[in-house]
């Protein structure tokens, strides 16, 4: 599968932009410990989806930033076109919700990937915000190599390696799946979005 | 651009219609996603901002990597690294959006060139940096001589729509406070 560059980035940029702004404009102004109510027995609470982000996060984006680097490095230039690899293009898909807005599959999370019984909801909030910005930044720097020859090692294993384009895209949807795992279990409590504005003495 | 100029138009008021066209025709328009770096440390500030649209932070980084928010800015306000733009000298500070922003900027060239052929547009530049100045100075005495909880109260009376466009980390900077003590002045105020 083939994209325009631009076109790609821009759409990756959006995707990450509406993450953030969900966790800047609602996440942070509720109460805290209703980051941490897991909506069943074995649900993750929403501090622990977002941990689990993060944990990846941890990986990607020094791997992602370190090939950027390198590739500016050696004077690598831009395509315009980028060619997904199948590897990239199957992760990915494992990731993207259906069309209704369901997940695909019940995915079993790596072991050291599953996050802790009870994160602190604020510091995990305020790293994942942080994550995703240096995650716009990036995809910004990437507009100065090539996506398609540019590669990154997954987290799993040092010698498998996706391209720069594709780890992005499996980044980017991973995070959106998860995202729309933490709006579920929010869903479920009655919201009270502190209205600051207003009620500010 | 129309509605851009018209909000620029309300801090020049009662100029003489020619020097407002010559004022209105410095401005070119400009956009910045989220967390772009508008000035750098080091470097001489060439730009004047006028917001429009978006939030921006002026912060000084120290030598351990700590980062203190010196300002936000915000529509409708000028945006920039002051200091290093009026006197043309190298900049202590950063200057960056924090959410995607629209502007029109000048350059010091044009204003300076315009301030030096009309005296009343000196003189509204010099009533505009006098009330910054004011501005720095009595947030000066709030980092001096307010209590933590106070400076958040007066962030929230001053400014309360910041809480929900950026990242409360940079609130809590601005504020010279840990992500503990805002989040416990948070929980305060939340209903």
């Amino acid at each position: 599968m083939t994209h325009k560059t631009e076109e790609l980035l821009n759409k990756l940029q959006e995707r990450t932009e509406s993450i953030l702004q969900k966790a800047v404009q609602e996440w942070q102004l509720l109460p805290p410990e209703q980051l941490s109510v897991k909506p069943g027995p074995d649900k993750w609470s929403p501090a622990q989806c977002l941990e689990h982000l993060n944990f990846y996060g941890h990986h990607y984006l020094p791997a992602i930033e370190k090939a950027i680097k390198a590739a500016k490095g050696r004077n690598g230039i831009p395509a315009e076109v980028f060619k997904s690899g199948w590897l990239g293009q199957y992760f990915t898909q494992l990731m993207l919700p259906q069309p209704d807005g369901g997940l695909k599959s019940t995915m079993k999370s790596p072991k050291n990937a599953v996050p802790a019984a009870e994160p602190e909801p604020l510091a995990t909030l305020a790293e994942f915000m942080e994550q995703q910005e240096r995650m716009l930044q990036l995809l910004e720097a990437a507009r100065a190599v090539n996506l398609t020859t540019v590669r990154v090692p997954i987290s799993l294993s040092p010698w498998i390696r996706l391209r720069l384009g594709d780890t992005f895209g499996f980044v980017v949807a991973h995070n959106e799946r998860h995202v729309l795992q933490l709006e579920k279990g929010l869903l479920l409590h009655p919201k009270i979005l502190a209205n600051l504005v207003q009620s500010t003495p | 651009m129309q509605a851009a100029i018209e909000s620029l138009r309300q801090f020049i008021p009662d100029l003489p219609y020619e020097i407002q066209a010559d004022f209105e025709a410095i401005w070119q328009p400009f956009e910045a996603k989220r967390k772009v770096i508008l000035s750098a440390e080091g470097a001489v500030e060439k730009h004047i901002y006028f917001v429009l649209e978006g939030v921006q932070r002026a912060y000084f980084v120290g030598e351990d990597g700590q980062e203190a928010t010196l300002v936000f800015t915000y529509a409708p306000s000028f945006g920039g690294v002051a200091d290093s733009f009026l006197l043309q000298t190298p900049s202590n500070y950063w200057y960056e959006t924090l959410t995607p922003s629209r502007f029109l900027r000048s350059t010091f060239q044009q204003l300076d060139a315009l301030m030096l052929r009309h005296h009343a547009l000196e003189r509204i530049i010099r009533l505009l940096t006098s009330q910054a100045l004011a501005g720095v100075l009595s947030r000066q005495i709030e980092l001096q001589n307010f209590s933590a909880e106070a400076r958040f109260r007066a962030l929230l009376k001053r400014s309360p729509q910041l809480l929900q466009l950026v990242p409360h980390k940079y609130i809590a900077s601005y504020l010279g406070m840990d992500a503990t003590n805002f989040s416990k002045f948070m929980g305060s105020v939340r209903l």
